[in-house]
């Protein structure tokens, strides 16, 4: 039996948000407002974070995903033709085959998940420090963190370089 | 009170400040006089009216600066838990943790004067 603690709660109302915002990402027809709808899913996973006690991760998902990616996927739709609104309604058995599909990979999903033994405990979520984090980037996996900056570094001169040759 | 219990401040505080706008919109729709004419509503361009349409194609350039934003955003999140953890650190492997992140700084240095050098920061 579920107990309607306000761990509960919270984590009800953040899933609906999130899960409210991507149905009506789908659902708009104007591009910025998807966007804004896609801002509140982060914002909501964000708070699902919170209630897991990773506050750093909540503070990373607004940092990067609500306020960069958000800002990116914006300028990045800016620069395409967006003012078609046009909607796709002419093939109603489209949206049949559809719902089949979706039904039946939700009902898969769900006979693998109760299917599944879950052998020992779940691993305790308490025991989270910055500083924790800080010590195993930083001394356990220092490669892939230097690795991680040429991956920046690649990323920005690919787009710089196909910026470039876009405009000449 | 117990940590967890500490976000309940939290949450008064998202509702407060998502009630105030709301109700302080709510109260100037039913004070104020509601006379649209068309000529209200064209945007206000410093007295000059307006040609075209706002929705228009941006300039590569901006996609750009956003990009150069999210880089360093992720940068700047690797800071946090390095500064968090850098007493300790220092105790433990020395100045290597200085070095770690002056090499992480600096290959991000060099996208920034490659952006620089392919004029990206300029507005022309």
């Amino acid at each position: 039996m579920i107990s309607m603690n306000g761990e509960f709660i919270a984590f009800f109302l953040l899933s609906v948000m999130a899960i409210a915002g991507a149905v009506f990402m789908i659902n708009f027809t104007r591009v910025v407002h998807m966007i804004l709808a896609l801002a509140f899913t982060f914002l909501g996973i964000a708070g699902i974070f919170v209630t897991l006690n990773a506050e750093f991760l909540a503070v990373v998902q607004v940092l990067i995903y609500t306020g960069a990616v958000s800002i990116l996927m914006l300028f990045g739709i800016m620069l395409t033709r967006h003012r078609d609104e046009t909607r796709d309604g002419g093939r109603p058995w489209h949206a049949f085959l559809c719902f089949l599909g979706v039904g039946g990979f939700f009902a898969l999903l769900m006979r693998i998940i109760y299917g599944s033994p879950f052998n020992g405990e779940t691993a305790k979520t308490e025991t989270f420090s910055v500083s924790g984090l800080g010590e195993s980037v930083f001394k356990q996996y220092v490669i892939p963190f230097e690795v991680t900056s040429i991956l920046l570094l690649v990323a920005l001169v690919g787009a710089i370089i196909l910026a470039k040759k876009e405009r000449s | 009170m117990d940590y967890a219990e500490s976000y309940v401040i939290v949450t008064v505080f998202i509702l407060l400040g998502v009630a105030l706008p709301v109700a302080a919109l709510t109260m100037g729709r039913l004070l104020r006089p509601h006379q649209p004419t068309t000529d209200k509503g064209i945007s206000y361009e410093s007295g000059v009216d307006p040609t075209g349409d706002s929705w228009i194609q941006f300039n590569v350039r901006y996609y750009l600066f956003a990009l150069l934003f999210v880089i360093f955003d992720v940068e700047t999140v690797f800071l946090y838990p390095w500064a968090v953890a850098y007493n300790d650190l220092r105790t433990d492997v020395g100045l290597f943790i200085l070095v770690e992140m002056l090499i992480f700084v600096f290959f991000l240095v060099i996208g920034l004067l490659y952006a620089w050098k392919k004029k990206v920061l300029e507005w022309t």
